[in-house]
């Protein structure tokens, strides 16, 4: 059990150094597909709202093939699932609020 | 873009991205808010349990003291006639 223990301190340096190309990998893929937004995009995101409005006051988003229309869905899903996180977050519990 | 396994990164478009973290800070910002409400609430409905319990448990003890009186009256009602 003591050597067990003793053991733990250098388990961790290793796994922390096995990790670290993998996190380098997933780093840099987050600095592409995770980042926030930048300042220089939001021209870019008010005109992609004003498609999206556009889109269901004319009724274009009826005129979208089936795939496209799952993508979209899926993808809107998804967004708005990360409200649901934040809330855990905020609460600071998981299932339901901690009275 | 060496060697990443999975290919060149996807450029996600800016609204996504904005909608992602936009929702994150709303959520974890209702989730404090909401939480915060609640447990006041809790914290005021707990003083009032409180004080009705003391109310509560003397009563019941009353209660209890009488009906345990009246189970021995009744058995020694059933026990004295025998004799």
């Amino acid at each position: 059990m003591a050597s067990a223990v003793g053991k733990v301190p250098s388990l961790i340096g290793s796994a922390i150094a096995q990790a670290r190309p993998k996190f380098n990998i997933f780093m840099k893929y987050a600095r592409v597909e995770l980042a926030p937004p930048k300042l220089s995009e939001i021209p870019q995101i008010k005109a992609g709202i004003g498609k999206l409005l556009t889109s269901a006051k004319t009724g274009a988003w009826k005129d979208q093939t089936i795939k496209q229309a799952t993508l979209n869905a899926l993808v809107g899903a998804e967004v708005i699932f990360w409200f649901y996180v934040g809330e855990c977050i905020g609460k600071r519990h998981i299932v339901g609020y901690d009275v | 873009m060496s060697e990443l396994p999975y290919g060149p990164p996807v450029r996600v478009s800016p609204l996504i991205r904005f909608g992602r973290w936009s929702f994150l800070g709303a959520g974890i910002l209702y989730g404090a808010f909401h939480q915060n409400r609640l447990s006041k609430k809790e914290a005021k409905f707990r003083e009032v349990e409180a004080k009705e319990k003391v109310i509560r448990d003397e009563k019941l003890k009353k209660e209890k003291a009488i009906a345990a009186a009246a189970e021995i009256k009744a058995l020694e009602e059933m026990v004295a006639p025998k004799k």
